[in-house]
């Protein structure tokens, strides 16, 4: 329900007019006030360092700086030495991009089946998957990059151990972390599996809402699974799919933790920084906290471009 | 939440809720900077920064201090630890906020930093007065040192050297070599006669084992030049001592090509499992190898990383000072602070403790005469060749953008060879040197 329709008064159809009681003006004004603490939060806590990042990202601010509290405005410098960077085409935009891309897709299209496999079960068996799903959804992701690390730890780790035993890689020359194609493929698997039971449990909701009706109808008229699914199901759920989708791109696109505490993805192994960790090893490891802050900044403006487009395809213009 | 589809309205709803959400979320993940403790010396109160982990047990250590310095001076001390891996971050927004402590450990490459920001007081007249100008232990004093000023009071120091398997060694009728030849030839022996053996793992991923042996053939990491600083990593003279470490895992197989992307810990971890039959490690590691593998007891030793043609190479030397900070109320006696734990029976305490050495020439030179083989082999180490890596700010920058680690990696991985790692790095450094100046 938008606004509007809230604050109008209330009443069925047959209350033809607003009670005399009210004073002109409060109309306009009761949302607001209504808004104002929200509002002083968000801005508080989000638009002003939002804004204080833009005003970082147009001066050359280390740890001088810092101490002294004088400003050094550069312009437009650190945006110029950005995007004059050659390592920023090459190696973090693809990373990044690339990334995002393979992992929101993986994350999206394994919630959505695991939703349908949790719509098909008993409510006991449905309780039980969903809490195990849970679990990995609870790990925090320190924590659970550190066990996929494990698992892949080159020589003695169990899963290089499986794979030696299939023959397909040598356990005692294998290492995964050493190129980028297997640095983020283990990535990829740690950031799935931390996201994907936020993508299944809200599209089970939205399955849920779903009348069976229209599931029998498309049924009676000889509609397999596949088909239901994306002439009944998804058209349905348009609005869900929306909400995982743009949420899990954002997460993807500034993916941190998990590359980070990865070995080599501190900034070591130059070949698989992101767009995250490189404004972090800019701007904390190197004090250049204008750079970095010129970086999240792209970073901002490149998932907003994302989410717009993605937003507008996914909804015809005149429903916007 | 029940979506209609057929309405306009619920769908603009939900657009404008899915916009509010990614804003909302991606606004957060950030954790903000903890304010540092209580600044103000009021009433005769020093608060103190210390870092956590360096002494397994400090608490008795402080809980006699905090008593003495009260009997001395009738202020109260404020001890906070504070854990190294957050540690740059908090001092930063410490310095930022002005919440910084009186007093503070800090990490040898961190001093010329905050030094050069102005956060710390120049404590040379103070050294002068107390009479300890030519008695600290030059490594140390080296970084604490900023053109003219000190900023840190050496406190304790540590050095890396090879820790080895005794029984190993006694096995194959091994010595613990003292030239690079000799350290070959014992690799080779120990990788034919104990094929379960790693002879000397490299770790990829850390600058300060690759010194010694850059340093070891005549190679600088960096010189300065007047005013300006120049890499040196890519000399004839360090490429030659770089080709000789990456060699020890490329040509003559000491490693697993795992190691390279190995920290220093994971060297550790080989060494503890008892899949490494010696390793490059600090002096502060046997009492830990030792608590994390009991049954090692007895069985490991200690040999200074030889160099080229015998003596010993250039280890660095790395360790903690101890620092005022310039919002302390009351300099003098954060200075009588920083005396008492940086002389006399608190530093030899401090440092017997943590299994680190003093950070004054006297009490370093007392150490050294211990006849423990796991602490004689370093003390030698440390006196005759412990050394510090180049004192800027800028190299600080090198260090937080992993340019020597990174240069490691790239070629233990084969995807460089020295001379274009080597370049690569040179490279990094020097745009780092010139943005500084």
């Amino acid at each position: 329900m938008t606004l509007r329709e809230r604050t109008r008064p209330a009443g069925g159809a047959a209350t033809p007019a607003p009670p005399a009681r009210r004073r002109p003006g409060t109309g306009t004004s009761r949302p607001w006030l209504l808004l104002a603490p929200a509002l002083l939060v968000m801005g508080g806590l989000l638009l002003y360092p939002m804004f204080r990042v833009l005003v970082l990202s147009l001066q050359d601010f280390g740890l001088r700086e810092l101490v002294s509290g004088r400003t050094d405005w550069v312009g437009a410098d650190n945006y110029a030495e950005l995007l004059g960077d050659p390592a920023l085409w090459t190696t973090v935009l693809p990373n990044t991009v690339g990334f995002a891309v393979v992992a929101v897709a993986l994350t999206v299209v394994f919630g959505t089946l695991v939703a349908l496999l949790l719509a098909q079960l008993s409510p006991l068996l449905r309780g039980l998957v969903t809490t195990a799903i849970m679990v990995a959804w609870a790990m925090p992701a320190v924590t659970g990059t550190y066990v996929w690390v494990f698992a892949f730890t080159p020589g003695d780790g169990i899963v290089v151990q499986a794979l030696d035993a299939l023959g397909l890689v040598d356990a005692a020359t294998a290492n995964p972390f050493s190129s980028r194609l297997a640095f983020f493929a283990v990535a990829a698997l740690n950031v799935v599996h931390h996201g994907f039971p936020f993508v299944a449990l809200t599209v089970l909701a939205g399955l849920l809402t779903v009348p069976q009706e229209i599931t029998e109808a498309a049924i009676v008229d000889g509609a397999n699974a596949w088909r239901r699914f994306w002439s009944v199901t998804f058209p349905m759920l348009r609005p869900v799919f929306a909400v995982v989708t743009v949420l899990s791109t954002i997460w993807d696109f500034k993916v941190f933790t998990q590359i980070y505490l990865m070995p080599g993805g501190d900034g070591v192994n130059r070949s698989v920084l992101t767009l995250g960790t490189w404004s972090y090893v800019e701007s904390f490891a190197q004090n250049r906290y204008g750079l970095g802050a010129a970086i999240a900044v792209l970073l901002t403006a490149l998932l907003l471009v994302v989410t717009v487009a993605y937003l507008r395809l996914l909804f015809r213009e005149d429903e916007l | 939440m029940r979506f209609m589809p057929g309405s306009r309205t619920a769908r603009r709803a939900t657009v404008a809720l899915t916009a509010a959400a990614a804003l909302a979320v991606a606004g957060c993940g950030g954790t903000g900077g903890e304010g540092g403790g209580d600044a103000a010396a009021d009433g005769g109160n020093l608060t103190v920064w210390i870092m956590e982990g360096t002494n397994p047990d400090a608490g008795p250590f402080f809980e006699e201090l905090s008593a003495a310095f009260q009997q001395r001076t009738g202020a109260t001390l404020d001890v906070q630890f504070v854990q190294w891996a957050s540690a740059h971050d908090r001092f930063v927004t410490a310095i930022a906020g002005g919440t910084t402590p009186d007093v503070a450990e800090i990490g040898t490459t961190w001093v010329g930093e905050f030094g050069d920001a102005g956060a710390l007081v120049d404590l040379t007249p103070r050294v002068q007065d107390a009479g300890l100008t030519d008695g600290l232990v030059q490594g140390l004093e080296e970084a604490g040192r900023l053109e003219d000023g000190l900023y840190g009071m050496p406190w304790y120091a540590g050095v890396r050297s090879i820790v080895y398997r005794t029984d190993v060694f006694a096995e194959l009728g091994l010595a613990p070599p003292t030239t690079w030849d000799e350290l070959v030839a014992v690799g080779q022996r120990i990788k034919e006669a104990r094929p379960d053996l790693l002879p000397l793992p490299i770790a990829g991923d850390n600058e300060f084992l690759v010194y010694p042996f850059l340093w070891g053939t005549g190679g600088e990491i960096a010189t300065q030049n007047g005013d300006t600083w120049v890499s040196g990593v890519d000399s004839p003279q360090a490429r030659e001592g770089i080709r000789f470490y990456a060699d020890l895992a490329l040509t003559h197989g000491f490693s697993t090509p795992a190691a390279a992307t190995w920290r220093e810990t994971d060297l550790r971890d080989s060494f503890t499992k008892g899949q490494s039959a010696m390793i490059m490690s600090g002096s502060w590691t046997p009492k830990a190898i030792l608590e994390a593998a009991p049954d090692l007891e007895g069985k490991i030793g200690a040999f200074p990383i030889p160099g080229p043609d015998g003596g010993l190479a250039p280890s660095v030397l790395g360790g903690s000072l101890l620092s005022v900070f310039e919002t302390t109320e009351d300099q003098e006696l954060a200075w009588q602070l920083v005396e008492m734990m940086g002389t006399g029976e608190f530093a030899s305490k401090w440092a017997a403790e943590s299994s680190y050495f003093p950070g004054t020439e006297q009490l370093l030179q007392e150490a050294a005469q211990s006849p423990d083989p796991l602490v004689a082999p370093f003390a030698r180490q440390m006196v005759d060749s412990g050394r510090s890596v180049p004192v800027t700010p800028l190299f600080g920058q090198i260090q937080g953008n992993k340019t020597i680690a990174a240069m490691m990696r790239s070629i233990l991985t084969g995807e460089a060879t020295v001379e274009q790692a080597t370049t690569t790095a040179a490279a990094e450094m020097n745009q780092i040197f010139a943005g500084g100046a």
